[in-house]
């Protein structure tokens, strides 16, 4: 178990995905800090999925979004995808106008469609 | 010439600048960061711009920190134009230098591990104006400006 102050997110766990709002300014500790507890989390509830919900985030930069990157595909490895949801306008102008490409991470519109892709990727595990 | 230039930035007083963060510790990244977007808004920046500043101001404290381990971040409004005020953010060490400028500022290219190598692009892209000075073993310089855009 990770200790409390490591925690930096709360993680709520809705049928078999990991439901992760991210309310906090990603500084480069944080994010670190985000990436070994989702990564924790994943391997003790072997979730399926994981979403992570941007909305309050204001500052989307190119190191937080390598590292976004990288522990969707560090939770691949482990048999989880990762959703990305609720990118606000201007940290999506900004990621596009820097150009950078969010590898391993699908991203949703909102909430509801991020549970909706999430329960796609399952249905395609399971080979339906 | 180059090097008094780097000196009067480095050096020079602090008071010619509303924002001075010295980059010493990984947290003052996120400082920086802060500061910028506060100023930015305070000179009335929309929010696609604060955004854009507050994401170049966080690129160029990374890199600080990363190849140069300190230095510092300056910035201020630029008020003179009344119709298009703007912002200036200048971004100088005394690290290791870059041997080729051209090659830092191609998309993808990095020395560093964990990096998607679009740091110093990006904030040529994500800001008006965008010059840098750098010798091997002297420092590096980066200025760059944002203008408020007049609707």
């Amino acid at each position: 178990m990770m200790s409390f102050e490591d925690r930096v997110v709360p993680i709520m766990q809705v049928n078999g995905y990991l439901l992760v709002p991210i309310q906090i300014d990603l500084d480069d500790r944080t994010v670190g800090l985000l990436q070994q507890q989702l990564l924790k989390e994943i391997e003790r509830t072997r979730a399926k999925a994981v979403i992570l919900d941007v909305r309050m985030v204001e500052v989307i930069d190119s190191y937080i979004s390598y590292t976004l990157s990288e522990t969707a595909a560090m939770a691949r490895l482990m048999g989880c995808r990762t959703v990305l949801c609720g990118i606000q306008p201007p940290v999506a102008l900004t990621l596009a106008q820097m150009g950078v490409v969010l590898q391993e991470v699908t991203v949703a519109r909102n909430l509801e469609h991020a549970l909706v892709l999430a329960g796609s990727f399952q249905e395609r595990d399971r080979g339906v | 010439m180059y090097e008094e230039r780097i000196t009067t930035i480095i050096e020079g007083p602090a008071q010619d600048f509303d924002i001075v963060v010295r980059i010493t510790r990984e947290e003052d990244i996120a400082v920086a960061r802060q500061m910028a977007k506060q100023l930015a808004q305070e000179i009335g920046f929309s929010l696609a711009d604060v955004t854009r500043i507050a994401t170049a101001v966080s690129e160029l404290a990374r890199n600080i920190y990363r190849y140069a381990r300190q230095g510092r971040i300056m910035i201020r409004k630029r008020l003179e134009d009344r119709d298009s005020p703007g912002i200036e953010v200048i971004a100088a060490d005394r690290g290791p230098g870059i041997p080729d400028i051209e090659l830092v500022l191609t998309r993808g290219y990095t020395t560093w591990e964990r990096s998607l190598g679009i740091g110093l692009s990006g904030v040529k892209r994500l800001m008006d104006s965008f010059a840098i000075h750098s010798e091997v073993g002297k420092g590096t310089v980066v200025i760059t400006e944002k203008r408020r855009r007049t609707f």
